[in-house]
């Protein structure tokens, strides 16, 4: 079984990553976890996952200068596949390949997160919404969030991509609850959390380790652990999945 | 509400209103700005929104189109950019009547955190706030005020994703994503 999730917000400085590393290791307590930094031009997962000196990332793979097993790394009970920081790598990557990638991913796991950017505002943006099977939308509870949010929500609808759940982070406040359940009304899928902000999350950004194994007796860990809890993975077969991305039509970047 | 004209420092198209509210907290402007939706597909998109501010810090908030004032003011200006924006200057005295009518009241940190999304403005925003004003024990939860209040505009969220599925149709076209 497999299922693909984009985690996107239309908005950057939500804290995505935080959340997708988050959510990758609280679900790897169950499932077969691959999380893959599909925002290709801001390598970001690297440094949460202590792999600031990976030799090898997506970047090379995209390139077609490596196999995907050779940007594979086991970190933290998941499988991570992150991309690299240099720009050299960047212009060669061809984040069309990003399909063929999953596809080959899906073949050898049970859950893959998409650490996806923050816009929608080019193909390789909307991307990891396409391919996804659904998304998990994270917002702060802001207007410009909440509206880039019902952004993500239509783009994804469009390319027949649902909505697993919103979670709302870096909340600083009481009264979320509120604006939670206002916020559910517009959206598909339930509220998964609501994580607060933490001093922790920096710190684990800092040490250059998630946030669940800096800090896993945090608020904001017991928070994501829960909205992973309250995340309904769904079966599919894997070669299905597989068959799907590979057959997908993407046109390559003119 | 009466506002007597100020003196016009700036009137200009910015895409988000965080641009300009950075920057009368850098000049610490008191005087007011006027905030026009470029929009007129969606609702609230013809009217105006006023802000004013003592010292950089927004002090009343008010919606032209919608007659609201406080937090619900600041949900009304909230429409997917570009904005147009048109900042006065005026003096403290002129301002004071329009800042004594509790009802237009907005916290000190509200338009930064919730309307422009940005916490770290609104936090230098808070701290250049007189004490009186920030700090109480409901200052931190009102603010989700124009939040709340832009959720209930059911009308207001239908046109934005009215709008967003628009765009992702258009666009899957332009980049070939149809038959995915």
């Amino acid at each position: 079984m497999v299922e693909v999730f984009a985690v996107a917000s239309g908005k950057g400085g939500t804290g995505k990553t935080t959340s997708t590393v988050a959510l990758g290791m609280a679900l790897a307590e169950r499932y077969d976890v691959t999380v893959v930094d599909a925002d290709t031009g801001m390598a970001n997962l690297l440094f949460h996952a202590g792999l600031s000196d990976a030799e090898t990332t997506l970047h090379d793979v995209l390139a077609d200068s490596a196999p995907v097993e050779a940007a594979a790394y086991d970190r933290f009970g998941m499988t991570v596949v992150p991309c690299g920081t240099s720009l050299d790598g960047f212009r060669d990557a061809d984040p069309a390949r990003l399909r063929e990638v999953v596809a080959t991913l899906a073949a050898d796991t049970d859950v893959i997160l998409l650490d996806s950017p923050p816009a929608l505002d080019s193909r390789a943006a909307v991307l990891p919404v396409v391919m996804a099977d659904r998304t998990v939308v994270v917002l702060q509870p802001t207007i410009p969030a909440i509206s880039d949010g019902l952004k993500v929500q239509e783009y994804a609808a469009s390319y027949g991509t649902g909505v697993a759940g919103i979670l709302f982070n870096k909340v600083r406040e009481d009264g979320i609850e509120a604006v939670a359940e206002k916020t559910e009304r517009y959206f598909e899928g339930p509220t998964l959390g609501a994580v607060p902000e933490s001093e922790r999350a920096r710190e684990a950004r800092r040490a250059g380790r998630p946030l669940l194994a800096h800090a896993p007796d945090c608020e904001a860990a017991r928070v994501y652990r829960e909205a992973a809890d309250s995340l309904s993975v769904r079966h599919g077969e894997s070669g299905d999945v597989a068959d799907r991305f590979r057959s997908a039509v993407i046109p390559e970047t003119p | 509400m009466r506002l007597p004209r100020g003196r016009l420092l700036k009137s200009r198209v910015v895409s988000d209103p965080r641009e300009p509210l950075a920057e009368v907290l850098d000049r610490a402007l008191t005087g007011y700005a006027v905030f026009e939706s470029q929009d007129s597909l969606l609702l609230d998109g013809d009217g105006r929104g006023v802000v004013t501010f003592t010292g950089g810090v927004p002090v009343v908030a008010y919606h032209t189109g919608t007659d609201r004032g406080g937090p619900p003011a600041l949900a009304d200006l909230a429409v997917p950019g570009p904005y147009h924006v048109s900042v006065f200057e005026l003096d403290a005295a002129e301002l004071a009547p329009v800042h004594e009518v509790d009802e237009l009241a907005v916290p000190p940190g509200m338009p930064a955190e919730r309307l422009a999304g940005d916490p770290a403005l609104a936090d230098s925003t808070r701290r250049s706030a007189p004490a009186e004003r920030t700090g109480g024990p409901s200052e931190t939860h009102e603010d989700h005020g124009a939040v709340e209040a832009f959720l209930e505009d059911e009308e207001k969220i239908a046109a934005i994703r009215e709008q967003a599925r628009k765009e992702a149709k258009e666009r899957a076209a332009e980049w070939g994503f149809n038959d995915t």
